[in-house]
């Protein structure tokens, strides 16, 4: 179906150790991301989804742990990698973006200085070329008067601006691919579609393929070619964009688009509310982790876990998955 | 008698701008940032009157004015009928509940305080409002930390309408919460809405949130009320800029038209407000004159609007 993969995830699967035993955060996940495209993970907290990307660029922190699972850019196996060789595809061939631009700053260097260092590392340019590209980089993110933002420490930008070197940092290494967790969410409405949009033309000028983590649904319907969705550990739908909203074979994916307000069509608001709330990983009901809140769950739900099956054009991890839409 | 409005009348809200001794010393008064500037508007009884903005812009400021936790810099809150029972409930479910309480003590302490029931009468009035909360009376021997994030925000609501309000101030209620989670609280708001009549004040970010929750909604930006409308008003038929490309700039679930629609430029110093119409740095309509002269707030038949210019909607569609 998909040519090979630029990053391929196999039975991904993340435990935390708590008195000696493991509790399973993530379980058994696996999916592909194409070059070039970008690729959504959405969830609620605790789905598992942010472990996940933590989990590509070997950023788990203990407790937390892979269990299992092999992760594979371009076919260069980076879970068998020592913490030397990851070192060097961070940045260099995956970059990242995360929620709050500070903890992706240094705070005492200058943005100049950050962008500089990235490249050096990265790219082996000389120092006229780097000064060059770095101003390059504040331009193309869309901030004013580059050589000024160069000399500038992050406390002196904007939280906007701030988001806007973090993407710039995340991409002057040329990346083959971005990890991006919840790169909006700290933002207010107006900034937030400026940073997408930003996003959105970088990403058509480098060709750069993207993991999109985000609980904004409204988010991957603007931004994602595919979206993968996380309940309580495990990817139960992953699909087109397009065939997800339109069409959701699992209840839970269902569940999250009817909980989001939106026009009823009659000049009204609905939202319909999933009962209950996704279970913690030491309190995993047994069979489907969704079956306790599912409005079709029947008897084998509560002994048999769902394994990810093609279903049309994606892919869903249920036992009586919810028939087709055909587009009205 | 009853509760038979709020009356916000030209409430102002200045933080610093007081001369320290320091100051005082070196002859100097130091700006003061101006949270709130100006807001005027009423809740009739039963209403639910959202109030949105992005951060920054004074809502909250201005829910904790009318709630009496501030004292305002200018203005008045007037409350026709009765000085009313007011409750508030918080955003963060975590910090605004006593973990050293027992819930139904939380629940209780309302009730005793205001003595609206006998002391016999107090255990079962807990119980009651657990349930209609959707919890269970069971729950009420347990501490807040045993509970998730929408049962904590639960028993808040619960802690609110224990004290029998007149008038509830809502302030993010849902902003914490996960998606599936904020849809129970938002039906569980709107059904005890309905059963109770409640007059309340909703504050969120969250333009879907708002116009699913209240009747009428007023838009702030900067500190200021810009547009102020029926909820229908201001969603399908919105007159002020700001109001137009904030509605535009949320991103919907459609995945067919993918179009994004930022607001340029970022929001202003709220110490430096610019000269003229607070939006004007950023309206991609704004004139000469919207750096001259503030605009006045316009009566348009039951909404108000803070603009120079009759915008038709058409005129107001967002450049590409």
């Amino acid at each position: 179906m998909m040519e090979q993969p630029l990053l391929s995830v196999r039975h991904l699967s993340i435990g935390l150790s708590r008195q000696g035993t493991q509790l399973p955060v993530l379980n058994d996940v696996s999916f592909d991301v194409a070059p070039g495209e970008v690729l959504g993970v959405v969830g609620e907290s605790g789905a598992g989804k942010s472990v996940a990307g933590a989990a590509i660029i070997d950023l788990l922190v203990p407790p937390l742990r892979r269990t299992a699972g092999e992760i594979a850019l371009r076919g260069d196996r980076l879970d068998l990698m020592s913490p030397r060789q990851m070192h060097r595809v961070r940045g260099k061939r995956v970059g990242f973006i995360f929620q709050d631009p500070m903890t992706s700053l240094n705070p005492v260097l200058s943005i100049g200085k950050q962008l500089k260092d990235t490249m050096r590392t990265h790219l082996r340019l000389g120092s006229s070329e780097l000064h060059g590209r770095a101003l390059d980089w504040v331009t193309r993110v869309g901030l004013p008067n580059p050589e000024r933002i160069l000399k500038a420490a992050p406390h002196e930008l904007s939280g906007g601006q701030r988001q806007r070197i973090v993407i710039a940092l995340a991409l002057c290494a040329e990346p083959e691919i971005v990890i991006a967790d919840e790169p909006t969410t700290a933002l207010d409405v107006s900034v937030q579609a400026q940073m997408l949009d930003l996003m959105r033309l970088l990403h058509k000028e480098t060709g750069t393929a993207m993991v999109l983590i985000t609980h904004d649904l409204g988010v991957v319907a603007k931004m994602a070619d595919r979206v993968a969705v996380f309940y309580a550990g495990r990817l139960i739908e992953i699909a087109s964009t397009r065939a997800l909203f339109q069409s959701p074979r699992h209840p839970y994916t269902a569940g999250l688009i009817g909980a989001t307000p939106a026009p009823d069509g009659q000049g009204g608001m609905q939202v319909v509310a999933i009962p209950g709330a996704m279970p913690g990983v030491d309190a995993l009901p047994p069979g489907c982790a969704f079956h306790p809140r599912c409005p079709r769950a029947q008897a084998d739900c509560r002994t048999v876990v769902p394994p990810l099956v093609v279903l049309g054009t994606g892919e869903a991890a249920c036992l009586h998955p919810l028939p087709e839409r055909t587009a009205a | 008698m009853k509760l038979e409005g709020v009356d916000v009348k030209a409430v102002s809200k200045t933080f610093g701008g007081k001369a320290g001794a320091f100051e005082r010393l070196l002859g100097r008064t130091p700006r003061g940032l101006r949270a709130v500037r100006d807001v005027s508007f009423s809740i009739s009884r039963g209403e639910v009157l959202g109030l949105v903005g992005e951060s920054g812009c004074g809502k909250s400021t201005l829910a904790r004015v009318i709630g009496g936790l501030l004292e305002p810099t200018g203005g008045d809150i007037a409350f026709r009928g009765v000085k009313p029972r007011l409750q508030m409930v918080f955003q963060d479910p975590f910090s605004s509940l006593n973990g050293r309480w027992r819930v139904d003590d939380i629940i209780a302490e309302p009730i005793r305080t205001h003595r609206l029931r006998p002391k016999g009468e107090v255990a079962g009035r807990v119980a009651e409002l657990l349930e209609q909360v959707g919890l269970s009376p069971a729950d009420g021997v347990k501490y807040p930390q045993a509970f998730s994030g929408g049962q904590r925000q639960r028993i808040s609501i619960a802690r609110a309408l224990a004290g029998e309000p007149d008038f509830l101030i809502l302030d993010e209620p849902t902003s914490a919460l996960d998606v599936s989670v904020q849809a129970q609280i938002l039906n569980l708001l709107r059904d005890l809405q309905s059963r109770l009549g409640l007059t309340s004040l909703f504050i969120t970010h969250n333009l879907s949130v708002v116009r699913l929750m209240a009747d009428r909604v007023g838009v702030m930006y900067l500190g200021e009320l810009v547009e102020l409308a029926s909820a229908d008003d201001i969603f399908t038929n919105p007159k002020h800029p700001y109001t137009r490309l904030l509605i535009d700039a949320a991103p919907d679930l459609d995945p067919i038209d993918r179009t994004l629609h930022p607001i340029p430029g970022e929001l202003p110093d709220p110490s430096r407000p610019p000269s003229g119409c607070s939006f004007r740095t950023r309206c991609p309509y704004a004139q000469p004159l919207c750096a001259e002269t503030p605009p006045p707030l316009r009566w348009e038949a039951a909404r108000e609007v803070r603009c120079h210019f009759d915008l038709t909607p058409k005129s107001l569609s967002v450049p590409a």
